[in-house]
């Protein structure tokens, strides 16, 4: 909540040109429409005098009907005049609807064009958004809460797309329309068009005041919205806590207040906004008066009917000013969100030369680290000179304190994070000499924490994998017995998991990543296993997965389970970044080291409770231990 | 505040979703009666000067055209023109003022009931129900009713009024030219409904766009670590382009209607004014008709260019607003099956003897499955009781039955001999602390969340001596802040035991008459689970203590032990006597030993992560 606030609070201005050069690299590929666009502006502009010209022109002719010079002179004016033979009212009344309606065509010409280019912009950035976000390394989203990403994706690019349609591109039309309306009012007649104008300066202090004023309104309204609706999400999303706690009545009112400051905040910026309003009416109230007073000395019937119309077209773009101005500050503030994660870092990226990736033909599977120096920060050493080497069909398993290094092996191997110092290496090619595609379908990892998308167990299972058949798919999901829980699902493997798997157990949804793994055919598993509660039931169920799953591949394990560490071909003990000891469990034990005390100890253990019998978990003695499977 | 929550789905049960709806939307309006009331009269008001304006600009221009008049004769009509212009943009000025403010009151107090009424409802509702499904009518629908109310009501109230009105003066300067001018206007309306019409189901077609794009989003980043690990990029970039393009469609389909719109309406004056040249050209041509008509009928057609224009506007703002009324109201119309009974029993405190009788409970929407089945457990006041049983085997659950999260379904279950439905809810809850599962931490600093269920004033000790308690002290003191640390969203900024331990200690600052421990320390390491539970037992004494846990060790020391299995308690009684059974809990039991085993090899191999509850045999 405290990130958003202050994410929020920093932004206020409705303006960057950084920003904005940022935004024309996606604006660029349509530029043509742009200019078009931009363009399109002049020929609405004639569109718009017109009327008010014809009326003017119409009006002349209607107190001296034997003028035929009423049209008047100047550029296109000679369309007024009446051909020979037509009433002078027939043509202009033909010449008006023409313009009507092509004013109307290119009224909507302009705002569809307006809005392509910028839906069109839209949705590239939205691809790069969502491109970069699936870019980033595993250690940003630790500390990046998803509702965030999504807000990033969906609702600023949302923002930034009103800059378009109601925007940038309304402003630029807005001020040329107003120059052009003040440019022909002095071209027709100088004098009235000071009169006219008497009010600008006026109006353009109250638009400055304004501006400072309802800046400060928008901003506060937009902290207390961000910061009321993260209260409400974390609301709910707590809301066992709360109602645990009998926290109710407080958190009422506090949000009460958080509320209130809300719709104060609101209060001020309608003020200002309707002042806005108001004095635009009044001024031009004020105005036609003056128009009146001065005109009727000056020029006749028509001109002042001209002079009233374009002179309120003037002063109309400056009634919306404010719903534009909030427009502007809240796409610039989302494009300056959206710009700042386009801007973090990738970290991993794939070798450059991709027309020579080293992929190994004929793979085997083995894994060597050479060397390896890593810190997620700084200096701060997780790995140390760690040098192992495991070979093909081999299994290991690490083991060690929290803090000693073993998922951050595994996170090097995937390769989301590159070392420091040293080489990873994969049948003897650098990790990062291999695109990452490919690295990742020879490396198939089992995270404890599973993770289901929306979709069938069969789409979890292929996770996008076209060339995974149905069957190929089955057979994964016997191996490592998926097969019997799925099979009892209402619609087997078409049933549709729900959001975050919530229809399957914990143990259930363990063996469908086991039937992931192995469908995918990876000759090198990593395999995370849970650290957290798991029943015997269901330990009993996932011990069979496992060694189906690990059949003839290079395995690496971070095991807790007594029954992995023991059936591994070798052991790596890990403490502080550094290997300390290695070796099978029986070259372990006989050394008599660290690993050979342990058993002793647990020998003890199991004397003093022999009694008890474990007919899942049974610990069978170090003599009888050995690989369960070849 | 929360009249419009409590009483109104008790009437007219019968009647369609949207009057109800509506109905309660009134509710709002009558409580705000005041504002729309004096707003009444200011748009009457408004609306007097909106006509007479046109007709003092006419007088004005007839004076000053006449060469009879000399100016000192024509200051007076210059002044009325002056001071109704000014008057004209004043009353502007407070009526959208009014209703805005209004709208924004309105908007506040439907924030606020919506967010108290959120707090009754139960878990059974937050199971159904999606947090995003419910933010979006906090957030998006709200807003939809706010801008119904604001520039919606003005118009829709402000603008049938000026058409009247302008209709009967123009009527009145020049009958036949009226008719003539306005004949075009309603078949406008009726186009620009239409439009409406399109633009509202265009426009929900892009939410939906959007709220597709946002579930991909979201999905990938909770799953960010799987799609790398597969290297499902290229998979969900081209799910992604789909959905986007999708939206992209959509967007452009909205668009059209969109660019459509105003180009159409905003032909209306035009053609009005070419009526106007037209007829009244002629008419001035052949002496009928004043310039100063002329210009007032001008007057009339530009001033309500505006109001036509952003009719169709306001017409999809009403259909959305009325339609996220609704949702809102579906919300708010949902009764909190979980509240104080009618007959509450009014006791003021409670001892915190639990007994379950014959319980039986399943899932709200899930009948068909017995989660918990003919329960029958007495926990005399001041005793222990250990709960243990495979994953699904309901002890959560049965957990959660005490503070009453879920209604019991069937059976009963009683404190103090009252049962758990006829006790007030918030002493039963007070009376209460539970260390739920999953805990739940709130992004404010570490001491307010150990305090969460103290008083504001509650000091600081109490706060320290929690803390002290769940063996959090010394992680504080490393922490930047130490108690003012922010703990971020759900508590990310510390590790899982920091976590759990926080979540113990908010419990533990309590002085509960029950204390329930749900699976609490999985994440915490063996040796600060022990100095927990050495510390426990001051704190257990005198309490009813419910502790659940997968792991035997954790409940070994209870007075009873209760082994849950599908749902039914399977066994009862203390550790001996179900150790000696060699049933379930035996079974259980060797289970434990031998990972409680393979937890010390580990820690000896150089203290790998711990396993869940070790025992409390120190």
């Amino acid at each position: 909540m405290s990130d958003v606030f202050h994410e929020e609070e920093a932004l206020g201005k409705a303006y960057d040109s950084r920003l904005l050069f940022l935004l024309w690299q996606y604006v660029k590929p349509y530029r043509w429409q742009v200019v078009l666009t931009l363009l399109l502006v002049v020929p609405m502009f004639v569109a718009e005098l017109a009327p008010a010209w014809i009326i003017k022109t119409g009006l002349d002719h209607a107190f001296k009907p034997e003028a035929e010079s009423a049209a008047g002179d100047g550029p296109l004016l000679w369309l007024l005049a009446p051909p020979a033979g037509i009433s002078a009212f027939i043509w202009l009344a033909f010449i008006y609807l023409v313009v009507a309606l092509v004013s109307m065509g290119l009224q909507f010409g302009h705002m569809v064009l307006m809005s392509f280019t910028g839906q069109s912009a839209m949705r590239d950035l939205r691809t790069t958004v969502f491109d970069r976000i699936q870019q980033l390394h595993l250690g940003f989203f630790d500390h990046y809460p998803v509702g965030r990403l999504v807000t990033r994706a969906t609702n600023d690019v949302e923002n930034v797309a009103e800059m378009f349609s109601a925007g940038v591109v309304a402003l630029i039309t807005d001020l040329f329309k107003m120059i052009g309306f003040a440019v022909v009012l002095f071209y027709i007649n100088p004098k009235l068009a000071l009169a006219t104008f008497v009010a600008v300066p006026f109006l353009a202090v109250a638009a400055i005041v304004f501006r400072l004023k309802v800046r400060e309104a928008f901003r506060a309204v937009r902290v207390r919205i961000a910061r009321i609706n993260a209260h409400i999400q974390e609301t709910i999303t707590g809301m066992k806590v709360v109602q645990l706690f009998t926290r109710e009545a407080r958190n009422l009112r506090e949000f009460d207040r958080m509320n209130a400051d809300h719709r104060d905040a609101w209060n001020q910026s309608i003020r200002y906004d309707s002042l806005l309003f108001a004095t635009v009416e009044v001024v031009s109230g004020v105005t036609t008066a003056i128009i009146i007073w001065y005109g009727t000395g000056l020029a006749e019937a028509g001109v002042i009917y001209l002079f009233i119309d374009y002179m309120r077209r003037f002063f109309r773009p400056l009634q919306d000013l404010s719903a534009k101005y909030s427009v502007m500050q809240s796409s610039m503030a989302s494009s300056e969100r959206i710009f700042q994660l386009l801007e973090k870092d990738v970290l991993i990226e794939d070798p450059v030369a991709l027309d020579s990736p080293r992929e190994v033909v004929g793979s085997r599977g083995s894994v060597e680290f050479d060397h390896v120096w890593f810190a997620y920060r700084d200096e701060d050493w997780v790995l140390r000179d760690l040098s192992f080497k495991v070979e093909p069909g081999e299994s290991v398993a690490f083991v060690g304190a929290t803090g000693a290094g073993k998922t951050t092996v595994i996170n090097l191997l995937s390769r989301f994070y590159d070392v420091n110092r040293g080489r990873v290496l994969i049948d003897g090619v650098d990790v990062r000499e291999i695109p990452q595609a490919h690295l990742r379908r020879r490396v198939a990892t089992v995270l404890q924490d599973v993770f289901l998308f929306s979709g069938t167990i069969e789409d979890n299972i292929a996770l996008g994998r076209n060339d995974l058949t149905e069957s190929h798919i089955r057979r994964a999901a016997e191996a490592v017995q998926a097969h019997d829980f799925i099979q009892r699902l209402p619609a087997g493997y078409a049933t549709e998991v729900r959001e975050r798997g919530t229809n399957l157990s914990a143990g259930e949804r363990q063996l469908l990543s086991f039937a992931r793994a192995l469908a995918h055919g990876a000759d090198i598993l990593i395999l995370d296993e849970a650290t957290s509660s798991i029943d015997s039931e269901t330990e009993a169920l996932i011990q069979r997965g496992i060694h189906a799953l690990m059949e003839g591949k290079t395995a690496i394990a971070i095991a807790h389970r007594l029954s992995t560490i023991r059936d591994v071909d070798r052991i790596f003990v890990l403490r502080g970044g550094q290997l300390v000891e290695s070796g099978t469990h029986e070259e372990l034990y006989s050394r008599g080291d660290l690993y050979f005390r342990l058993y002793r100890l647990q020998a003890e253990i199991e004397s003093s409770e022999s009694a008890a019998e474990a007919p899942h978990s049974g610990a069978p003695s170090p003599s009888t231990s050995g690989r369960v499977s070849g | 505040m929360s009249a419009a929550t409590t009483t109104i789905s008790t009437e007219g049960k019968d009647d369609s979703p949207v009057a109800h709806a509506l109905r309660r939307l009134s509710r709002y309006l009558r409580r705000n009666g005041f504002y729309y009331f004096i707003w009444s009269l200011i748009t009457l008001s408004y609306v007097a000067s909106f006509i007479a304006l046109p007709l003092l600009v006419g007088w004005a221009i007839e004076g000053a055209m006449d060469p009879d008049l000399s100016r000192e004769a024509l200051t007076p009509r210059f002044i009325a023109l002056l001071a109704v212009a000014v008057a004209r943009g004043g009353l502007r000025f407070f009526s959208r003022l009014l209703v805005f403010t209004a709208a924004r009151e309105v908007e506040y107090e439907m924030r606020n009931d919506l967010f108290e009424h959120l707090q009754r409802l139960p878990q059974s509702f937050y199971h159904d129900w999606r947090t995003g499904d419910l933010m979006s009518r906090c957030v998006n629908d709200l807003n939809a009713v706010r801008l119904m109310l604001g520039p919606g009501l003005l118009s829709v109230v402000q603008t049938p009024v000026l058409f009247v009105g302008v209709l009967g003066a123009m009527f009145f300067l020049n009958p036949s030219l009226a008719l003539l001018v306005l004949l075009p206007y309603p078949l406008f309306i009726l186009i620009s409904r239409s439009f409406g019409t399109a633009l509202y189901s265009r426009n929900m077609a892009v939410q939906v766009g959007l709220a597709d794009l946002s579930n991909q989003v979201q999905e990938v980043v909770s799953g960010i670590s799987v799609v790398k690990a597969y290297s499902m990029e290229e998979v969900q970039a081209r799910r992604f382009k789909k959905i986007n393009f999708e939206l992209y469609r959509r967007a452009l389909r909205l668009i059209m209607v969109n660019g459509a719109m105003p180009a159409i309406t905003g032909l209306l004056p035009t053609v009005a004014m070419w009526v106007v040249l037209v007829v009244g050209g002629g008419s001035i041509s052949r002496g009928e008709m004043s310039v100063s008509e002329f210009f007032i009928f001008a007057m009339y057609i530009w001033d309500l260019t505006f109001p036509t224009f952003i009719m169709g506007w306001v017409v999809a703002l009403v259909q959305r607003g009325a339609a996220a009324m609704q949702r809102i109201d579906e919300v708010l119309s949902t009764e909190p099956s979980i509240r104080d009974h009618a007959e509450v029993v009014a006791l003021t405190s409670l001892q915190g003897e639990i007994e379950f009788r014959g319980l039986d409970f399943s899932y709200p929407g899930n009948e068909a499955v017995k989660v918990l089945d003919d329960i029958r457990i007495r926990v005399p006041a001041g005793s222990t009781l250990g709960v243990v049983g495979p994953v699904g085997s309901g002890k959560t659950t049965l957990a959660s039955l005490i503070p009453r999260l879920y209604e019991v379904a069937e059976g009963q279950l009683l404190l103090d001999g009252v049962d758990v439905g006829r006790l007030p809810l918030s002493l039963l809850r007070s009376s209460i602390a539970m260390v739920p599962q999953d805990s739940f931490l709130f992004s404010i600093g570490l001491a307010e969340n150990i305090a969460y269920g103290l008083p504001e004033d509650a000091p600081f000790e109490q706060i320290l001596k929690a803390a002290e308690r769940a063996q959090l002290t010394k992680d504080i003191h490393e922490l930047p802040d130490e108690f003012d640390t922010l703990v971020g969203e759900r508590g990310v900024m510390l590790s899982g035991g920091q976590r759990q331990r926080t979540a113990l200690a908010r419990a533990l600052a309590l002085r509960p008459s029950i204390l329930i421990l749900d699976d609490t320390l999985s994440a915490v390491d063996a040796e600060t689970e022990a100095a927990i539970q050495a510390g426990l037992g001051e704190i257990f004494a005198g309490r009813t203590v419910i502790i659940v846990a997968s792991r035997v060790s954790t409940v070994r020391d209870c007075d009873q032990i209760a082994v849950l299995d599908r749902g039914k308690v399977v066994e009862l009684g203390g550790h001996e006597e179900l150790v000696a059974r060699g049933g379930l809990y035996a079974r259980l039991a060797s289970e434990q030993a031998a990972s409680e085993r393979r937890r010390q090899l580990a820690s000896e191999l150089g203290g790998a992560e711990p396993t869940s509850a070790a025992g409390a045999e120190s």
